[in-house]
């Protein structure tokens, strides 16, 4: 018999019994519109991530912190617990003590720095193809008679252009030394520039930065909550002085800087007010994005310089550039090797997608129970229907028909039921994705403040052919019992007139 | 020789109960020419030994040769194949399809047999005109009186060509009228060639189209009478 004779002779036996064919079907229709969904979201996860967080050569950086040196080993030997006790009761207070020991060791020592010396040596490090300090500090800002303390600054790339496009008036930075600052559309405001017009008008005008005393001398080790305290409140010329000699001490007793920053300031100019940041741009790996004046990074590591603070305590990041996305992970490695806290975006963009790959699994895996349920109701429809048309089956036979031939129309009538379940299911899960990727983009623009523009959902064409070729195998491997059971069908009997 | 049956045995096993012999030993030949009919009462053996002769159930023992070959050694493809290339059945409760049109009914021998279907449709309505129901090809079965539906199952028993036509009470269900119309039919293709084999229990309709009744009883042909009107009681 032709395919097309099977056909006919499958799709009548569906026709007839549609209501329980459409059933058997939403079983299949359900598996492949889950499994659909699942493993499309974890595709556009997967490329979410990436492409948000790969943006800007991203992945060619890692973000380098000073690193507080290896964890003290052995110490455990000079511990010793002395009284009558039991051995295992001696051996919790020795971990307590050392654990204790361990702690006091650790704070307060920054065993590798970031500073010249340090960024000579690490630049020597293979693949490494530079790096370049992140120069944030807080100064006190003053222009004629406004002023803020402990302004957020931050030292831009002037290689890089991409606050260029974020320059509402005046210019980008002329050069990486330039005597330049680019202040926030924000700061103006609070300082009573409301409009564009008054803003644009500062271009020119000067502005100094002031590294900041008291709240200098705790930053690092006092908690925010007092450092900011200290700021508000006006002391006295004695107090202040008083001040100013204990609080390095507590700080430096805390692990915090151990110096007193020398005072040291700088009159710039203002060559440009910047915008706020829109969500749809990208946000480069290591940028603080809060800052409310910007400099040049030439610029900002003399000033950062001139405090004797830096000296000691170097630079807080850094960003090391690497030769090719590969060799993140080796560098990476070396730096955390060297005693440096390090971090890429590299590294983090692969255990994301990991992580999200075994979920993925881990749901495609309850998915397909759901299908193998699927399955069994095909086996028990297409049991029921062989044995409703035993007599059928019976005719089909007297007329000549093989077994193979009686196989076939069973297998293609249980196919079509999951191709079509398959590619309803399919249909269902592209449209859900539609509104489902204008919600969650809705979402994460609004809960988080990643430019994404992407697709939360997608549907490569891997899964535009695999929903409706797994219904279909599903059904036809559904088929096999039952049509063999036709096949055994005894015409004689099938056939004895009632 | 048509159709060698030599000493053919058939018997059923019923769950434990002691198996029921249906044929004991039958022996009997067919010739091409022939119009047999199989005389006898319900549980004579006459439907059995018809199914074996169309190859839908395989002897105990003993062997059915057809063309040379012994149909209960054949591989159930091959007995597929003699079925639809050599045997034409008619059944008592006619067995059309009920969800196809009457044209469909009679493709469905030539759907198995892979013509295609422009020419299995061709081919179906040239059958149906011949039987007379060239204007109710559309119709359904359930659509059709019994006479209509029993020609339709003749039309669908001549479809691939066979050789012989195996008929288990053709005029069972019919009334007199219709019987002899569907008789006229197999007679005619009788007339043709075709070799008929008919399971009946009414004497008269032996007498009237066979040329020879062979009388069944108790699974054994009881006394081969060669076209011999019967005496009526």
């Amino acid at each position: 018999m032709s395919f097309a004779g099977v056909l006919t002779m499958a799709l009548e036996g569906l026709r007839r019994k549609k209501g329980r064919a459409s059933l058997t079907a939403l079983g299949i229709f359900v598996s492949v519109l889950a499994l659909t969904l699942i493993i499309g979201l974890g595709e556009g996860l997967t490329a979410a991530i990436s492409d948000t967080l790969t943006s800007d050569d991203n992945l060619r950086q890692i973000l380098l912190m000073p690193g507080f040196g290896e964890r003290a080993e052995n110490k455990g030997e000079e511990i010793v617990i002395i009284g009558e006790m039991s051995e295992a009761r001696r051996a919790r207070l020795k971990r307590a003590a050392m654990a204790r020991a361990e702690m006091r060791v650790m704070a307060g020592r920054r065993t590798s720095l970031i500073d010249d010396a340090s960024i000579a040596r690490l630049n020597k490090i293979d693949h490494v193809t530079g790096i370049r300090p992140l120069v944030f500090e807080r100064y006190d800002v003053t222009m004629d008679d406004q002023q803020t303390q402990a302004t957020l600054t931050f030292g831009l790339d002037t290689e890089r252009k991409r606050f260029a496009q974020r320059v509402v008036a005046g210019n980008y930075f002329s050069g990486p030394r330039a005597g330049e600052v680019l202040v926030h559309e924000y700061l103006l405001y609070q300082w009573g520039f409301v409009t564009e017009a008054q803003q644009a008008n500062l271009v020119g005008k000067q502005l100094t930065l002031k590294t900041q005393d008291i709240a200098a001398a705790g930053a690092g080790a006092l908690p925010q909550g007092i450092t900011e305290a200290l700021r508000n409140i006006e002391f006295t010329e004695e107090e202040h002085k008083a001040l100013t000699t204990i609080l390095p001490k507590v700080a430096a007793s805390m692990g915090g800087r151990e110096a007193l920053q020398t005072a040291a300031s700088k009159t710039l100019t203002i060559v440009g007010i910047l915008r706020e940041n829109e969500p749809s741009e990208p946000v480069a790996w290591g940028e603080v994005s809060l800052a409310d004046v910007f400099l040049p990074d030439g610029t900002a590591q003399e000033l950062f310089s001139a405090g004797a603070l830096s000296a000691q305590l170097g630079y807080q990041r850094a960003m090391v550039y690497v030769d090719d996305p590969v060799n993140v992970v080796v560098v990476e490695e070396a730096l955390k090797h060297a005693g440096y806290s390090a971090y890429s975006v590299a590294s983090f963009v692969k255990q994301a997608q990991q992580a999200l790959g075994i979920v993925t699994i881990i749901l495609s895996f309850l998915t397909g129970v759901a299908l193998i349920v699927a399955t069994l109701g095909i086996v028990n429809t297409m049991v029921t229907s062989v044995l409703e048309r035993t007599r059928e089956i019976g005719i089909w036979k007297a007329v000549g028909a093989t077994d193979l031939q009686v196989q076939a129309i069973f297998v293609t009538e249980s196919a079509l039921i999951g191709l079509v379940g398959g590619l309803v299911g399919l249909g269902a899960a592209a449209a859900a994705m539609i509104p489902g990727n204008i919600l969650a983009r809705r979402m994460i623009l609004e809960q988080t403040t990643l430019p994404f523009s992407g697709n939360v959902f997608q549907l490569p064409l891997y899964l535009i052919l695999a929903g409706p070729a797994l219904g279909a195998a599903v059904a036809v491997l559904a088929a096999i019992y039952p049509a063999r059971r036709a096949a055994k069908v005894d015409p004689v009997k099938a056939l004895r007139h009632d | 020789m048509l159709i060698e049956i030599n000493d053919v045995w058939r018997e059923y096993k019923v769950g434990r109960a002691a198996p029921v012999q249906a044929l004991r030993g039958v022996t009997l030949g067919i010739e091409q020419a022939e119009f047999v009919a199989l005389l006898g009462r319900s549980g004579s053996g006459k439907s059995t030994l018809m199914n074996l002769i169309g190859g839908l159930d395989r002897p105990t023992s003993g062997s059915i040769i057809v063309a040379g070959e012994k149909l209960g050694e054949m591989s159930s493809r091959k007995l597929s194949l003699y079925r639809r290339k050599r045997v034409g059945f008619v059944f008592q409760s006619f067995n059309l399809l009920p969800a196809f049109p009457a044209w469909e009914n009679v493709a469905v021998p030539m759907a198995f047999a892979g013509v295609p279907r422009a020419e299995r449709k061709r081919r179906a309505l040239d059958l149906l005109g011949r039987v007379g129901l060239g204007e109710r090809a559309g119709h359904k079965p359930g659509e059709l009186s019994g006479g209509e539906q029993q020609r339709v199952a003749v039309a669908r028993a001549l479809s691939l060509e066979p050789a012989l036509i195996l008929a288990d009470e053709p005029t069972g269900n019919l009334d007199s009228a219709t019987s002899a119309q569907i008789m006229a039919l197999i007679k005619d293709q009788h007339a043709h060639g075709v070799a008929v084999v008919m399971v009946t229990h009414d004497p008269d309709l032996a007498t009237q189209y066979a040329t020879r009744t062979v009388r069944m009883a108790d699974g054994r042909v009881v006394e081969p009478v060669v076209a011999v009107p019967e005496a009526h009681p």
